[in-house]
């Protein structure tokens, strides 16, 4: 449940962080809103990447096992 | 912001005139309305410093200058200060530091009024870092042209009022209620979620910072519920302390935004990111 709560608010925060950032980098905003699905897609799979590498490392090396 | 030719030219009217604009937002750094002397606009920059280091000494009247008490013993290096919002006002920052730096070294009761005035303080060094951006715009253009929109200083400002009130200003009331919606909506949730433990400056001295940065509403939402009394924290409050400060960092990329679309129109340039000057133009005349 706490790990579906943090997902959900990471995803919206996510989605915003996207969004403003397509405004900034257009100044059209039908050309910032045809951006946003490609960019927003980058992002988490971006953020995920880091993750599995956080995961990898920690497991690797920081494991209490 | 658009790229422009930083070099000085010669002067259009009699007394307001252009200059470098890195020396005028240095000196407005240093001394509240400093760069506008430079540049010939003594009215104006007179009455720059009386509001900018108004609100300071105001914040510092208020505060009996103990706001950096505030960070514990181990965050009180030399250089901690600098990432609070008062370095804006850099002459102001020098002289609080200076003058009341980390109190007398044993804890202290909290001025009445302490957190209005460590809010004035903060809102100075955001002021004055406006003022600066403006002194960077008058160093080049002296005379605006009739029917452009606001000014860019102006139009980054509206941003700290509400987020987006700078886009709707320029006509782009779409995008302006896009991140209206989206910024409220988050701060909104990072309030909720924290139980409004997440804007109490004496808390989270940085990430108050952050949230600040969202304007009058973190304002507004600090005196309403931001001083919560409880026994513990709310479980999701770190996640709430951080979507605020996303928020409100998110607000200076809206506020750079307003600030570059104005500037390229009373520049006569293309606003940033527009790829084609067929798109340009149209969303000039929108």
């Amino acid at each position: 449940m706490n790990l579906l709560v943090h997902g959900g608010l990471f995803l919206l925060a996510s989605a915003i962080i996207v969004l403003i950032s397509c405004f900034f980098a257009e100044s059209d905003d039908r050309r910032a809103f045809r951006i946003y699905p490609k960019r927003l897609l980058r992002f988490l799979g971006g953020c995920g990447l880091v993750v599995a590498i956080m995961l990898v490392i920690e497991h690797t090396f920081a494991s209490i096992h | 912001m658009a790229a422009t030719d930083t070099s000085p030219s010669p002067s259009k009217g009699t007394q307001p005139r252009t200059g470098d604009p890195t020396i005028a937002a240095l000196l407005t750094w240093l001394v509240p309305g400093a760069g506008h002397v430079y540049l010939g606009r003594v009215p104006f920059a007179i009455a720059a410093f009386v509001v900018v280091e108004g609100l300071y000494v105001l914040g510092i009247v208020l505060s009996k200058g103990m706001l950096f008490e505030y960070l514990p013993p181990e965050m009180r290096s030399r250089f901690a200060p600098a990432l609070a919002p008062e370095a804006g006002n850099l002459g102001g920052i020098l002289y609080h530091v200076r003058t009341y730096g980390y109190g007398y070294g044993f804890p202290r009761p909290w001025p009445a009024q302490m957190d209005l005035g460590t809010t004035l303080t903060a809102a100075s060094g955001l002021l004055n870092m406006l003022l600066m951006s403006r002194a960077h715009f008058d160093a080049r253009v002296v005379e605006r042209q009739p029917g452009k929109p606001i000014g860019p200083a102006l139009a980054a400002g509206a941003n700290l009022i509400l987020p987006g009130l700078g886009q709707i200003l320029q006509g782009r009331r779409v995008r302006g209620l896009v991140i209206m919606v989206c910024l409220l909506s988050l701060f909104a949730l990072a309030c909720l979620i924290s139980d409004g433990a997440n804007l109490d400056r004496e808390r989270h001295f940085y990430y108050w910072a952050g949230q600040f940065l969202l304007g009058l509403p973190a304002m507004i939402a600090e005196f309403v519920n931001g001083h919560p009394l409880m026994t513990e924290m709310p479980e999701l409050v770190d996640g709430g302390i951080v979507l605020g400060s996303v928020a409100g960092m998110l607000n200076i990329l809206t506020m750079l935004d307003a600030y570059g679309y104005s500037e390229a129109l009373h520049l006569g340039e293309d606003p940033p990111g527009s790829k084609d000057e067929a798109t340009t133009q149209k969303g000039v005349h929108a």
